[in-house]
């Protein structure tokens, strides 16, 4: 079973999806940051990085199949660097508390550590936003707008361009007369002549349309904004304090 | 009393997109009188959609354009624009928001409507074309002549004196096509209907201009003239 990246957001029905949309901006990223800044080769930090993706996992309510999507993603991602384990035990630069094989294995553990906890948050907080929610959420910290803004216009058009995407790789299969793995290498080695002519064309139909609509000038937060309210501000004094926890981590390690 | 003054006027208008290139309209004179309704019929690469976006001082122009008697320029391409409606070819090109609602109410919203209101007359454009429901739906959960409808929605909320609308009867099917043409044929705006659907085009309007190469080849009533160009090429 697929999940598709504009399935998960909003897809999250946990306690966080209650809170003002920017204390799930702020919270998401100040877990995130904490997780890579906590050390991964000590006990303490492997317990504090596991402990805040699975609180932040919870909180955000984010559905199996998507947690399942992920942690396979992060998996295949970051076990690879486990091959490099025997070149590393041999090579003379092993940085890490021990010697030999202990050493050559805090690496890719540290990575594989630091990228999933990292990917799982990111998931989690995106599934806590709908893209409203998210242009919400942007306008209300202080942020430049026109940033703000043209995120928001690039994640809405995302979700666009993903059709477009899996139109362009139908075409090719069925032209081709391949399957769907096969399609889906014939889209990537193809991406630069088909796909991104495409992508240009839109960007500039998108771009007029903005323009005639009077997209730019307008201050977007004409959509009203959610107020902070005392469960905003108990997650936002938290996920500091886990900051914090982090950052003291991290000095001890020094 | 004076009689308002026309919709949209071009006169002797060319457009070229490369300085040295031929260009993509060449000396085009028309005027649209307010609540006329007109479709600029022609084949693919005529220059239909360069003169609806010349309208709106999207492309660069020689000649005169006036929209409700105000010269279309860059800098008055803002007041132009808040004078018309504008549906795309394509509605997912125009359609910027995540929920319909939003993406409906956003022309009020800009020009200072209260949330409430604007959300309110929102619902109502929709209802009115017949989208009603779907007003709180995500934009990407949408098939393409809900889309039309919504984008269609956007461009006439603030009841624009000019429709400009580009091939909006492409990809609909026959009954869409019907309804959409009895939709725009129950408003009271100016439309220039860019197609090359002669029958939705007849449908909505008496008046067809003609355009082949980049010019006017005929402009009127009669629909005779185009069947036989059309047919002979």
């Amino acid at each position: 079973m697929r999940t598709s990246w504009h399935e998960i957001w909003g897809s999250g029905r946990g306690p966080a999806a209650r809170l003002a949309p920017q204390t799930r901006i702020l919270a998401g990223a100040a877990f995130f940051a904490a997780c890579l800044m906590s050390p991964a080769l000590s006990a303490p930090g492997t317990v504090f990085i596991t402990a805040t993706t699975a609180v932040w996992i919870y909180a955000s309510g984010l559905p199996g199949r998507a947690l399942r999507s992920s942690a396979l993603l992060g998996l295949a991602m970051f076990l690879p660097y486990f091959l490099l384990v025997p070149l590393m035990v041999k090579g003379p630069s092993v940085t890490g508390p021990g010697t030999g094989w202990a050493g050559a294995l805090a690496v890719p553990w540290g990575i594989l550590l630091h990228g999933l906890a990292g990917l799982l948050i990111a998931t989690a907080t995106i599934a806590t936003l709908t893209a409203s929610d998210l242009r919400g959420g942007l306008l209300a910290l202080p942020f430049p707008r026109v940033l703000a803004a043209i995120l928001v216009q690039i994640v809405h058009q995302t979700f666009v361009l993903l059709s477009e995407t899996n139109r362009v790789a139908a075409a090719m299969a069925v032209r081709g007369g391949s399957g769907r793995w096969r399609a889906a290498v014939r889209m990537l080695s193809s991406l630069p002549r088909v796909w991104l002519p495409r992508i240009l064309g839109r960007a500039d139909r998108v771009a007029a349309a903005m323009e005639i609509r009077g997209f730019a000038e307008a201050d977007l937060r004409i959509f009203g904004q959610r107020v902070i309210r005392a469960p905003d501000a108990v997650v936002i004094v938290l996920a500091g304090a886990v900051l914090a926890v982090a950052a003291t981590l991290r000095l001890r390690l020094l | 009393m004076t009689s308002p003054a026309p919709a949209l006027v071009f006169d002797g208008v060319t457009v070229r997109y490369e300085v040295d290139a031929s260009p993509a309209v060449d000396n085009v004179t028309f005027s649209l009188a307010a609540g006329e309704r007109a479709a600029l019929v022609g084949l693919n690469g005529s220059g239909k959609t360069t003169i609806l976006l010349a309208a709106v001082g999207l492309v660069p122009y020689e000649g005169d354009i006036r929209v409700c008697g105000t010269p279309v320029s860059r800098r008055t391409a803002a007041e132009v624009r808040d004078r018309v409606g504008f549906l795309f070819n394509l509605p997912d090109d125009q359609l910027l928001f995540p929920k319909v609602i939003e993406d409906v109410a956003f022309g009020l919203l800009r020009r200072g409507f209260d949330r409430t209101e604007a959300y309110r007359k929102a619902v109502l454009a929709l209802d009115s074309l017949g989208v009603g429901a779907l007003a709180e739906w995500p934009l990407q959960h949408l098939s393409h002549g809900q889309k039309q409808r919504v984008a269609l929605a956007g461009a006439m909320i603030t009841d624009p004196p000019l429709l400009l609308l580009d091939e909006p009867s492409a990809s609909l099917d026959p009954p869409g096509r019907r309804a959409l043409a009895g939709i725009l044929g129950r408003l009271d705006a100016a439309m220039l209907i860019a197609t090359h659907d002669l029958d939705f085009g007849r449908r909505l309007c008496r008046r067809l201009i003609l355009l082949e190469g980049g010019k006017v080849a005929n402009d009127g009533e009669d629909l005779s003239t185009i069947q036989r160009l059309w047919e002979m090429e």
